[in-house]
């Protein structure tokens, strides 16, 4: 296994980084190091959901009466859908009586520096380049802390470029107008169960909106943490580009060690105008579980891009080791013409860890586009499915799609699936799917050790290398973290 | 699950007292099994949409329409005996029309003492209780209701079995036809194949039209290799234009066993064939092979799934479809290598043909994997004809229509290289071409 030259580079780059920002090395260094809880005092509304609990939390958030109603619609929605079961998953049902909707850090932070020290402290632990070192990493961050925004770095600059980058209810309270246009556009409120839920009792998340022909100047990022217990995370993302605009948008997330299951559903709506380009990249730690599979978070996440206009882009980069159940497909309505769809995913599951995450690409506009490359890795005794849907409609002349998914066996307990679904409806599309399933080769294991490479250093070289089509898409900063992930993910899973 | 409405399909559904006139009435544990098979029929219906299994069949059509499950004519209707004949199938030939047996059409003359082969309602008369394991199966998936409804209904059908060690020299020839009869009419049949310890066969199963009809049938087919055995199959199914015919093929290949299928989809209105393998014994192989050519408004639906379940077992499946005009042509390529089923190799393509605008493909290639040692692959493709290959032939002075036709061809040939009996490939090559879009 030898490394490209380009992979090199962003390690040297990332050890210049890595330095300034040694916590992210030392908080990735062993185990599940963001497992910490940070001991400050959060209001929180108490466990359940109604109607009056939305309506409060809509009060707390100051919200105008649209958004409330706009709320109570989709709950009321949510009440007549059935909770889905068609997913290869083992999933114990979810009380959602039990949860609560809304936990504040206490003292309402008005500026970054009246942000709770120790709060800052949990990022510093996490390594997020929050404040100063925001500046260093050149990283625009937005930190959603339980369900409120906590502060967002960079204001000022990305003022000057017209760009709005905020918290979602400040988006409500700001830029209403722009919110009620795009908000649950690109993902209706009964579209699908959770996203049903979210839409009535999201509490933050970020609002990106880059007006026409702007290049966003930074990368902007939010960083989410769950750490209050009973809570659930709904948070809400709209990134909307004007024709012409371009935004590169990072999310990480993580979340405290506890025995219970706590529930993620977040949603996530991108809007790409004219020739516009929104590149989305995650890297999704949030708690696993522990060995026999007790506690980690429920994701279940509905993330989808709308290339509305003729000529935009919409490219999805995941990387996701964390989570005990991962439910997720990163979409693409490639509605402009020859508009592009790209996803690009490293899903790596671990002991009872079960993942199943895909992507659907809809082809409607002409001479669309998409590509797929999903790298599946399974160990322990966890299950890892990638399910996708490639749909082309009849209008959709000269469509092109091309899916690459492999996957990677550790270990005689694990499961690795493939569902692709292609419907293609137009004879000038073409449509191709590629899959392969296979373990790491002994020929490969005992090269390297023959070599001196230890058995796990050797592993993480592979591994590095069956996902570098996907990691060569993140941005820097989050290729290095999500390789040192993989490893630690990986830890014991050889031998 | 709310209570499905009563569908004239099922309105139209025989009285339980209908299956006591059914052959083999009587054996109780029989009657228990079609008795029971039909109420889970009745009370389901037949599947919709929602069900995974029949995501991109929809069968509200079919739901609507009224059947009589029994021709009293089959046994007496017309036949042109030459319209059933294969080139190089000349072996032992067992004819059912419309659902009855036809020992007038077909030839069980002096077959070799190693080959077993009866109708169904001949050996449940002889040997019911050999068949027990086979029929007294209830179908409990929400996608089985075709099962069901044959376990229930099927009164005739096929019994083979070959002794072990031996081979039988020349290929079995099944034929199902359908011939023209008043009314809507359904027929049921159902197949068992065994073939013993090392024992080897040639079997044709060959779906033949006698004539325009609407009918529905539905023909359940359990083929069992014990170690060692080898099973050389071919389907050819050339059903009548407006014919629903559903089948289900389950074959299950001990240790060493090696199965080649050829299965070509040509004929019929709405066909549906779910295809099955379990390679249940070490180092089991099978191949299958298939092609679909439509056009018109046929609906061609074809769910393969094949499950490795022991070591080191081997599966290759090469899939081919043509879709034009108005047609829809549905592929599934399950692939399921379950625990411990280490040494596996299993590798899938499906490759289509979309050639109008106003036809469809859905292709859906799956992997389950739970063991690691293994080598598993799939591809699936949809799109049109190479633009070079077209260009290559056309600057050789082949008109546009012609080099399209020629490379159409040579496409779902790929398909056919795989079987062994020359004659055969020959007509079923130019059966293809002929249901192929004309130059």
């Amino acid at each position: 296994m030898t490394h490209e030259p380009s992979n090199t580079a962003v390690e040297a780059s990332a050890a210049t980084l890595l330095r300034d920002n040694a916590e992210v090395a030392e908080a990735l260094g062993r185990r599940y190091e963001a497992g910490f809880v940070t001991d400050i005092e959060t209001t929180s509304l108490p466990p359940g959901l109604d109607e009056d609990i939305i309506r409060q939390l809509s009060a707390i958030k100051q919200e105008p009466e649209w958004m409330t109603e706009w709320r109570l619609q989709a709950y009321r929605h949510w009440l007549t859908m059935p909770s889905p079961d068609w997913a290869k998953l083992n999933l114990a049902p979810i009380d959602y009586q039990a949860i609560s909707y809304y936990a504040a850090p206490k003292a309402g932070p008005k500026s970054l520096d009246e942000v709770d020290p120790k709060l800052l402290e949990t990022y510093d632990k996490l390594g997020v380049p929050l404040h100063e070192r925001a500046k260093l990493a050149g990283v625009a961050v937005d930190a959603v802390f339980d369900s409120v925004s906590v502060g967002t770095t960079f204001r000022k600059e990305l003022a000057a470029a017209g760009v709005i980058f905020c918290s979602m209810s400040e988006a409500i309270r700001e830029h209403g107008d722009l919110v009620q246009q795009y908000l649950g556009s690109v993902v209706p409120t009964g579209d699908n169960y959770f996203a049903a839920l979210n839409s009535a009792v999201f509490s933050d998340g970020s609002f990106v909106f880059v007006p026409k022909g702007v290049r966003c100047p930074m990368e902007l990022s939010t960083y989410f943490r769950i750490n209050a217990m009973n809570t659930g995370q709904f948070e809400r993302t709209l990134i909307v580009c004007e024709d012409d605009a371009y935004v590169s948008y990072l999310e990480g997330c993580t979340a405290p060690m506890r025995d219970e299951n706590q529930l993620h559903a977040a949603v996530v709506e991108l809007v790409a105008l004219e020739r516009a380009q929104i590149k989305y990249s995650t890297v999704q730690n949030w708690y696993p579980g522990d060995e026999n599979g007790v506690g980690g978070i429920y994701n279940f996440v509905t993330k989808r891009g709308d290339c509305r206009g003729a000529d935009s882009k919409i490219s999805w980069t995941q990387v996701e080791t964390g989570s005990a159940i991962t439910w997720k497909y990163p979409s693409c309505v490639l509605r402009g013409d020859r508009s592009v769809g790209e996803f690009y995913s490293v899903a790596l599951t671990h002991h009872r860890q079960q993942a199943d995450t895909g992507t659907k690409m809809i082809h409607i506009g002409k001479h669309t586009k998409s590509k797929i490359v999903s790298k599946g890795i399974s160990a322990g005794r966890s299950s890892n499915a990638y399910r996708g849907l490639v749909k082309v409609e009849k209008g959709a002349e000269g469509a092109r799609n091309y899916t690459q998914c492999d996957s990677l066996l550790i270990g005689k307990r694990c499961g690795a699936h493939t569902f692709p679904y292609m419907e293609v409806k137009n004879p000038s599309a073409i449509v191709e799917h590629e899959a392969t399933t296979s373990k790491i080769s002994d020929d490969q294991l005992f090269y390297c050790r023959s070599r001196g490479i230890s058995e796990e250093d050797a592993v993480s070289m592979i591994v590095d290398g069956f996902c570098k089509q996907v990691f060569r898409e993140l941005p820097m900063e989050f290729a290095v973290e999500a390789k040192k992930l993989l490893e630690v993910s990986l830890e014991g899973a050889v031998g | 699950m709310s209570e499905p409405a009563r569908t004239p399909f099922v309105a139209s559904l025989p009285e339980a007292e209908a299956l006591a006139r059914l052959p083999g009435s009587g054996v109780a544990w029989l009657d228990a099994a079609r008795r029971e098979n039909l109420d889970a029929f009745a009370a389901a219906g037949l599947p919709d949409t929602r069900v995974e299994a029949w995501k991109y069949t929809a069968l509200r059509a079919l739901a609507q329409r009224r059947f009589a499950h029994r021709d009293a004519q089959a046994a007496t209707r017309a036949v042109d005996a030459a319209a059933l004949a294969l080139p190089g199938v000349d072996g032992p030939r067992l004819v059912f029309v419309n659902g009855a047996f036809r020992a007038d059409l077909s030839s069980l003359a002096a077959l070799p003492a190693s080959l077993s082969l009866r109708p169904l309602s001949q050996a449940l008369g002889e040997d019911a209780e050999g068949l027990r394991f086979a029929l007294s199966h209830r179908y409990r998936e929400a996608g089985d209701a075709f099962a069901r409804l044959n376990a229930a209904l099927a009164g005739d059908g096929v019994v083979l079995r070959v002794a072990a060690g031996k081979a039988i020299a020349r290929p079995v020839h099944l034929l199902f036809a359908g011939a023209p009869a008043e009314g809507d009419l359904a027929w049921h049949l159902r197949t068992i194949v065994e073939l013993e310890e090392g024992a080897e066969l040639a079997l044709v199963e060959h779906h033949v039209s006698l004539g325009a009809q609407k009918q529905l049938a539905t023909v359940v087919s359990d083929v069992v290799l014990r170690d060692g055995a080898r099973l050389d199959y071919a389907i050819v199914q050339d059903a009548a234009e407006d014919a629903t015919l559903i089948r289900r093929s389950q074959l299950r290949l001990g240790a060493r066993a090696q199965a080649a299928m050829h299965v070509q989809e040509l004929g019929g209105a709405l066909v549906r064939h779910d295809l099955r393998a379990e390679l249940a014994g070490d180092e089991a192989r099978l191949a299958t092979h298939g092609v679909f050519a439509l056009h018109g408004r046929q609906h061609v639906d074809t769910q393969l799934a094949v499950r490795h379940a022991a070591l080191n077992t081997a599966s290759e499946s090469i899939w081919r479809g043509v879709a034009d005009q108005r047609s829809r042509g549905v592929f599934r390529g399950a692939i399921v290598v379950a625990e411990g089923a280490d040494g596996s190799d299993a590798s899938l393509s499906s490759k289509n043909l979309l050639l109008s605008a106003l036809a469809e493909i859905d292709t859906k290639p799956e992997l389950e994997i739970y063991a690691d040692e293994v080598k598993a692959a799939h591809g699936a493709t949809v799109g049109q004809l190479d633009e070079r290959a077209l260009f290559y032939l056309r600057s050789r002075g082949i008109p546009h229509a012609e080099a399209r036709a020629m490379l159409t061809a040579a496409f779902c040939r790929a398909v056919l290289q795989a079987m062994p009996n020359e004659a055969l490939r020959e007509h079923v090559s130019q059966l293809l071409l002929a249901h192929l879009p004309a130059e």
